[in-house]
């Protein structure tokens, strides 16, 4: 798996035979990943392929089950991040970690400052923080400056600066640019090379394939929890990486589509030039009666801010939602749910989005239901039963009684219920914000199956996913998103796993379909 | 399925009371046997029936307002402006008072309603302006302080309860039971049927436990946490109608007493003071829990002070132990 001049520099760091599960899902399983001085070492990797546990043992986030950790030749364990820290590893992680009401200098020096007589000496520690600034190449930020006041992509220089405070050798950058304007990315990179030629071993994640050309000397691509190859950067094409980051066991797992058929007009909803922010621009889409439209793309790149502005969640958004060809204001959920809408949002989290865990399975069941079991304000139990009973049926709900909590139920389970609580509303638009993540591979079968069978009762169904395989196998149609903004839209035979993956990364489709012939 | 319907169908054959009894209730319970007991070894007047009947008398006006403060507490919110909702609620009845037959005839809602009015600015500050509940509420129990003394001018009210007023606190409906009983037994089943019969309790449960959640279920989370203020409001008020009657007349500070055990009965009783989870069952009893204490300690003869010091430290300790109690779960 290594390449052959790995052989002659003693590693700084290798790791061995690292295994990971989060209850039975596997994150990582023996992966291998070995990391020199003086080298860009990137890595690639479709979501879920492991990228964020492997980063996350490194920094000592979380603690691997099997495998073996080495630190210039000596086995290593990290406790906690400041473990890691301490022996030489920094983080720069996507989700800003800094504290806006803080200086820039007190953010650089939080877990470590300076002290005189037991206080704080504010001079040494601006002193620091300006000197991690111009390593950065971000000298023109003051160190006294509240980092509230700073834009986006010079907070993201704060935070690069933050990591090289504490003296790394090794700097690990998990989407370190996605928020930086191209030219400070040029100034990082510049600052990046600079370091890799003091012998500082860099770790870089990206999905922008254009920086990993420019940057990385060595490649690793990891899929399913394993690493798949290592190669030096420039001697794969753009077309051989995707192809490496494919390949799942595809399995007979989902529903057979219905042939495409004509739909009546107007669609259930349609949106024109939805826009929230500047993480969502210019959406339009069309979700018809008895479609499964997927959104794919990797994570974060608007997917969920869109399901959310859909049902009404978020504030000042702009552009047209239409429901039946009738434009409609959604402000709340409340409303979204309203008769006439008939939408329901099945979110991200189950734990504090989709249920009140500590309630009983019953009560979490009627909830978003209870107008329609409910006369002026007043519960009807025998209809709420005989609804209930009625859900816990269709879906297969295993639970030891509808009065324990719904926290006590396994995680599929749970998740039915979250799905369960929607379909006694009978909506029309069902949104689905990932819900297969987390649970069993038995549980994902029944959601497939419900979700074509819900469709064929005419239903329109909006779906993000951060598999792929599910977003083929269940979607008539997928809207790829990058950056906030739809770039393709794949149906029939166009939707494959390549096709995917490649408008994910934003990679040139033409360039690549040139690439194969 | 079948099992399923086999665990429903044993679950079912166990009395309802039993299956659903909390442990903190039972506690709670528990305590105020203890309570007799001890107090009956000092004295046996502590188990005669005239006795018990005063405290339940005198747990009534705890229990009204405490009622209000339960919900507003479910929802993992705090009311701080008792004292003055009560103080609001009594002197405003008496005042209507003054007004002749229809005055006399108006002043019991009169009163409650000046209490909903505090509890719908509450209400307004926590759920539309997003101001944390234990400042709005502290900020409104000071404004209808300084509007008591201004209208007072200062001074103790010179108005007097109505007949009517006086009636529903110290008469006698049924005999043997205090009318002041009767109507917490019929706020009481009233909040019962809200909390667990309707849309309302429902979602005061939900928001209790995760906003969140019960927002986007389209629930419409201002409007129930509205609601459960102004109840609130309404509720102190009516307890301050309660006293002022018993008393004959309302006083300024009528309700400093009340702000402390009508949150340490609601706690005591088992609800989570982070929202979302107890039961009126409970709030009963640690009404007639902190009753008791009272009134044995005064019994006893402990100053002021030292019965104050006894509340913070059984709060703190209830606390600790439901707090230690919901981690082990």
């Amino acid at each position: 798996m290594t390449s052959p001049e790995t052989a002659t520099a003693p590693p700084l760091l290798s790791m061995s035979g690292i295994s990971k599960f989060y209850g039975g899902v596997r994150a990582l399983e023996k992966a291998e990943l070995t990391v020199m001085p003086g080298r860009i070492h990137a890595i690639l990797g479709e979501n879920g392929a492991g990228k964020s546990t492997l980063i996350k043992i490194m920094a000592g986030v979380v603690a691997p089950d099997q495998g073996r950790l080495l630190l210039d030749g000596r086995e290593v364990s990290f406790a906690s991040p400041a473990d890691a820290a301490a022996s030489g590893i920094a983080c720069v992680f996507q989700e800003l970690s800094l504290i806006p009401d803080l200086s820039v200098a007190d953010n650089i020096c939080i877990s470590n400052p300076p002290r005189r007589f037991g206080l704080i000496d504010r001079q040494a520690q601006r002193v620091i923080a300006a000197e991690a600034l111009a390593r950065a190449g971000a000298d023109d930020i003051h160190p006294r400056i509240l980092v509230k006041d700073l834009p986006l992509s010079r907070r993201q220089m704060v935070e690069i600066a933050k990591a090289l405070a504490r003296k790394p050798r090794i700097l690990i950058l998990d989407e370190a640019t996605s928020a930086l304007t191209a030219g400070d990315v040029a100034k990082v990179f510049a600052v990046l090379k600079r370091f890799r030629s003091e012998g500082m071993a860099l770790l870089y994640i990206s999905h922008r394939m254009h920086e990993i050309a420019e940057l990385a000397d060595e490649c690793t691509v990891f899929r399913n929890g394993r690493n798949v190859a290592t190669y030096k950067a420039g001697t794969r094409s753009e077309t051989e990486v995707v192809e490496m980051m494919i390949g799942r066991e595809y399995k007979n797992v989902f529903p057979p589509k219905p042939a495409h058929v004509s739909r009546p007009q107007p669609p259930v909803l349609e949106c024109r030039d939805l826009g929230w922010d500047d993480r969502l621009r210019n959406i339009s889409l069309t979700v018809g009666e008895g479609e499964v439209v997927g959104l794919g793309g990797l994570d974060g790149q608007g997917q969920r801010d869109l399901l959310l502005a859909l049902f009404g969640v978020l504030r000042g958004t702009t552009g047209e939602i239409l429901i039946d060809g009738k434009p409609q204001t959604i402000a709340s959920p409340a409303r979204a749910c309203h008769e006439n809408i008939g939408m329901a949002l099945i979110p991200e989290d189950r734990k504090t989005e989709g249920l009140m865990l500590p309630m009983t399975v019953r009560e979490n069941l009627s909830f978003a239901a209870l107008d329609r079991v409910a006369r002026r304000g007043i519960i009807d139990r025998d209809k709420e039963e005989e609804l209930i009973d009625g859900m816990v049926r269709l879906l297969g709900i295993k639970t030891a009684g509808l009065d324990i909590p719904v926290g006590a139920l396994s995680g599929g389970n749970q998740q039915k219920v979250v799905i369960a609580k929607w379909l006694m509303r009978g909506p029309r638009l069902i949104l689905l914000n990932d819900p297969t993540r987390g649970i069993d591979v038995g549980t994902k079968q029944e959601l497939y199956a419900l979700l074509r069978r819900l469709a064929d009762q005419g239903a329109a169904i909006l779906f993000y996913s951060t598999d792929y395989d599910e977003l083929i196998g269940c979607c008539d149609r997928v809207l790829v998103l990058y950056d906030g903004s739809v770039i393709n839209e794949l149906a029939g035979d166009r939707l494959t796993e390549r096709a995917l993956i490649a408008s994910a990364l934003n990679v040139d489709q033409a360039r690549m379909t040139e690439a194969r012939i | 399925m079948s099992d399923i319907t086999g665990e429903r169908a044993m679950e079912r054959r166990l009395p309802k009371f039993i299956r659903r009894i909390d442990p903190a209730v039972a506690t709670a319970f528990g305590c105020i046997l203890l309570l007799l007991v001890v107090g009956s070894i000092y004295s046996t007047s502590f188990l005669s029936v005239e006795y018990l009947l005063q405290q339940l008398k005198v747990a009534a006006f705890l229990g009204v307002i405490a009622t209000g403060m339960m919900i507003v507490i479910l929802l993992g919110q705090i009311d701080l402006s008792v004292p003055w909702s009560v103080a609001v609620g009594g002197m405003m009845a008496c005042a209507a008072a003054a007004f002749g037959h229809v005055g006399e005839a108006l002043a019991i809602p009169f009163g409650i309603l000046c209490g909903m009015a505090i509890g719908l600015a509450n209400g307004v500050g926590v759920a539309y302006l997003r101001i944390p509940s234990m400042i709005i509420t502290l900020a409104t129990n000071a404004v209808a302080q300084g509007l008591m003394v201004v209208y007072t001018g200062g001074f103790s009210p010179q108005d007097s309860a109505t007949a009517a007023m006086r009636y529903i606190a110290t008469g006698f409906l049924v005999p043997g039971v205090p009318n002041a009983v009767i109507i917490w037994a019929l706020i009481g089943a009233a909040a019962v049927f809200a909390l667990t019969r309707t849309t309302f309790g429902r979602s005061v449960y939900a928001i209790g436990n995760r906003e969140r959640a019960a927002y986007l279920s389209g629930i419409d989370t201002r409007r129930v946490v509205l609601i459960a203020f102004v109840v609130s409001g309404g509720l102190s008020a009516f307890g301050g109608v309660l006293l002022a009657g018993y008393a004959s007349k309302a006083a300024q500070s009528m309700g400093d007493t009340y702000l402390l055990p009508s949150i340490a009965a609601v706690v005591l009783g088992g609800t989570s003071i982070l929202g979302g989870r107890g039961s009126y069952l409970g709030t009963v009893a640690g009404v007639i829990l902190i009753t008791l204490l009272q009134s044995i300690l005064s019994v006893m003869q402990m100053p002021e002070a030292g019965r104050q010091i006894i509340y913070g430290v059984v709060i703190v300790a209830m606390l600790l132990l439901y707090g230690r109690q919901r981690r082990t779960e």
